[in-house]
């Protein structure tokens, strides 16, 4: 079972994210949970999207998780967010910041002693010079793909044009880039 | 003709999504909605089936739930395949329009997407809105999760039209933990679906212009007992048509469902009774005691709510070397026992093994069930059955936080 | 005698809750009634005098033992507005095209709004006990009131 946490504000498409993920990983076979804790929140609330994924069915509905990876999609969230909450020893973090890897965990004391499993890229800028705006949900599934080793790089961008089939050409190819560039990038 | 919808072999789909592919696979003939969280994306969908052409019905807006079952009753009555979906507040001002559906004998589905009831006014999932609606005269199915919310909804309309039955009919499914989760669901393709559910057949219908008839008479002492009484009796023998649909069902589908679901329970010794996505948690529970501490633990879940399996749940305990049950109860019990315990306790109280029972309120207004304690509470009927008596309060509260909450005591055995 | 209401072989032919009481096994799904005793076509042009109406409408039941007072209708005053016709809670007036006929006494219950919303004077339609005999009643219909000085 692989546990994934994101941390998102309502409208950065985290549950996108999330649903999108589980329709790739649905298509090999395995079992997965895709879910989100929202409702009355508006835009720009703080929120939470969960992914489990797992070779056998799973029927664990309780929303707390020990997650394998948390997910920080909003630079912010890093300072407000608590999270490392329920976290494990192995738990492996992926934050969006415009900041190097050390100034950030510096100034985020839950990270200290977690600094060879914590991973930063810019999604917001990668998300803004390729898509055209603040969507830093692909390519936050890019720099997963690079921690995780879920999926290869052209294995993982076939299956996500499937999942953007309903979108423009011309967002597909500049999700493409999004999420090469983040997996390329993250550190 | 309605287009036809592409949908994959394997899809993944939240609850509300895959109850709104139901009802367009059934080609509802009209929705009448007031769309209300967590049960919003199900009308809304059937609304853009209809906009873009994959389903033939009519979406109807109105200005309330109260308007939106009575336009249910009213395009019943005359003679279409009707469907909607409601939570919570939308509900309980339903309420008055479920009896007269019932009694009226009109075969509605209705996708409840279980939310807590106002106040504190809250958004996620408990079942105070099911507990609400149990003596509404409707069959009551519950889905655990996103797939079986599908397959019920599409089994509602055939078990609710069918001629022996004629009875509204509720497909529950957990709101948020199911509503909002996507998961792994096989649908069926439209034409499979369709063949399942089948045409429409109308039963004294306004629209037959040849025979002119009344619907919703005023009885009085005269002639309103006779009436409820049949409809109850109704309400009673569709167990066997809700048998023979879910055999259809797992002939078509493999997928196989029973009026109370069992796990792990031939050889158990305690187990939890529950209902809702809470029922897979609890097996997981079963599954890891057995395997991490030897406690033999199973889940019993009544599939179908109403009609209650009275029958079944006496058989499954019967059937099994029970010692203790905790009946779970996800709705504020107002001052009495969960229903659930009380309608375990009663057929319990019918059988020769008579295992002893306690009740837990839990999980209200959407607080998280784990797996743990699930577990806890497993074990702690363990500790009732090697005492042979109940060694905490029979009512107690879990997950709730500030000094342990119980009721009643006893040291029968 | 002022009544012309077409009779009829099935008007309040019993007294409305003098059915036959069966049990729950033979009571109708849903409380569905029949309106008619036979299949139907373009029923909304036949009158309810040819209409072959089921047991279970309440044509064919009287309420008249609910009155008290009953209306009487004079047909010497009566302007055929068709205002009683239009106010009547049950369908009480008879009116055929456009005149007035009389009143439905197996479904009056003597309510007296055809009274009130008369408008003629003196008034073509006044309650009387429901035991008087019409042409008696008749007989003490009152004079044209005159305008006040």
């Amino acid at each position: 079972m692989v546990e994934i946490r994101w941390h998102s504000r309502a409208g950065q498409g985290a549950v996108t994210g999330a649903k999108g993920l589980g329709t790739v990983v649905a298509a090999t076979g395995k079992e997965v949970q895709a879910y989100a804790l929202y409702g009355s929140a508006k835009r720009g609330a703080a929120m939470n999207a969960y992914n489990r994924i797992d070779d056998k069915p799973i029927i664990n509905h309780a929303t707390k998780m020990n997650p394998d990876y948390v997910l920080v999609i909003d630079p912010g969230l890093a300072y407000t967010d608590d999270i490392t909450k329920n976290d494990k020893p192995a738990t492996q973090y992926i934050i969006t910041t415009h900041l190097p890897k050390e100034k950030l965990i510096a100034r985020i004391p839950a990270l200290q002693d977690k600094t060879d499993r914590v991973h930063v890229l810019d999604a917001i800028a990668i998300s803004k010079e390729t898509i055209g705006r603040s969507m830093p949900n692909t390519p936050m599934l890019g720099a997963l793909m690079k921690i995780s080793g879920m999926f290869p790089l052209d294995a993982f961008l076939e299956s996500m044009k499937k999942v953007l089939a309903k979108f423009p050409q011309k967002i597909i190819d500049a999700n493409m880039e999004a999420i090469t560039r983040a997996y390329n990038e993250v550190k | 003709m309605a287009k036809k919808f592409e949908i994959n072999e394997i899809e993944v789909w939240d609850g509300n999504y895959a109850a709104s592919q139901a009802l367009r696979q059934a080609q509802v003939d009209v929705v009448a909605a007031y769309p209300i969280t967590p049960s919003t994306p199900i009308v809304e969908g059937y609304g853009s089936y209809v906009a873009n052409g994959y389903v033939d019905g009519e979406f109807v807006m109105v200005e309330s739930e109260h308007a939106a079952m009575s336009a249910c009753v009213g395009a019943a009555a005359a003679g279409g395949r009707v469907a909607t979906a409601t939570s919570s507040q939308g509900f309980a001002l339903m309420a008055e329009v479920l009896y007269q559906a019932s009694g009226m004998r009109q075969p509605i589905v209705l996708t409840v997407v279980n939310r807590a009831l106002a106040s504190p006014l809250n958004v996620r999932g408990d079942h105070s809105d099911m507990y609400m609606g149990r003596d509404a005269g409707w069959i009551n199915l519950d889905a655990f999760n996103a797939q079986e919310a599908y397959d019920l909804t599409l089994c509602a309309f055939r078990i609710g039209e069918h001629l022996d039955v004629r009875l509204p009919v509720m497909v529950h499914q957990d709101g948020f933990t199911t509503s909002h989760k996507a998961q792994k669901v096989n649908p069926l393709q439209d034409e499979a679906a369709y063949k399942f559910v089948g045409d429409y057949v109308p039963v004294d219908e306004m629209l037959d212009f040849t025979r002119a008839v009344t619907h919703g008479a005023q009885t009085e002492e005269d002639w309103h007992f006779e009436h409820k009484a049949k409809q109850h009796k109704a309400l009673m023998d569709s167990r066997t048509v809700i048998e023979e649909i879910f055999a259809d069902f797992k002939a078509l589908t493999g997928r196989e469902y029973k009026r109370v679901e069992t796990y792990l329970l031939d050889d158990a010794e305690v187990a939890i009774v529950a209902l809702g996505s809470s029922v897979e948690t609890a097996r997981l529970a079963a599954e890891e005691l057995r395997k991490d501490e030897g406690i033999k633990a199973g889940v019993i879940a009544p599939r179908v709510f109403r009609p209650f399996p009275f029958d079944l749940i006496r058989d499954v305990i019967d059937g099994s070397p029970l010692k203790a049950i905790a009946a779970m109860d996800k709705s504020a019990p107002g001052g009495a026992m969960g229903a659930l315990f009380n309608e375990i306790s009663a057929a319990a109280y019918t059988t020769q093994n008579r295992p002893l029972i306690t009740n837990f309120i839990y999980g209200l207004g959407g607080r998280d069930f784990s797996v743990e304690e699930a577990k806890r509470i497993l074990k702690e009927q363990k500790a009732h059955a090697d005492a042979g008596h109940i060694t905490t309060p029979i009512q107690q509260f879990s997950g709730l936080r500030g000094p342990k909450l119980g009721f009643f005591e006893t040291k029968r055995s | 005698m002022s009544q012309n209401v077409p009779g009829t072989a099935k008007r309040g032919i019993r007294e409305l809750g003098a059915e036959t009481k069966v049990g729950w096994d033979e009571v109708t799904q849903g409380v569905v009634l029949d309106s008619f005793a036979e299949p139907v076509k373009d029923v909304a042009h036949i009158r309810p005098e040819d209409r072959d109406y089921s047991d279970f409408n309440s044509y064919t039941a009287t309420v008249a033992s609910w009155r008290v007072l009953k209306p009487v209708y004079n047909s010497d005053i009566c302007i055929d507005c068709q205002n009683c016709w239009v106010w009547c809670p049950d369908t009480s007036i008879i009116s055929r095209d456009k005149q007035m006929l009389g009143i439905d006494y197996d479904h009056c219950k003597g309510c007296g709004v055809c009274v009130e919303v008369c408008p003629t004077n003196p008034k073509s339609l006044l309650m009387f006990d429901t035991n008087e005999d019409l042409d008696v009643a008749l007989s003490q219909w009152p004079e044209k009131k005159k305008k006040e000085q």
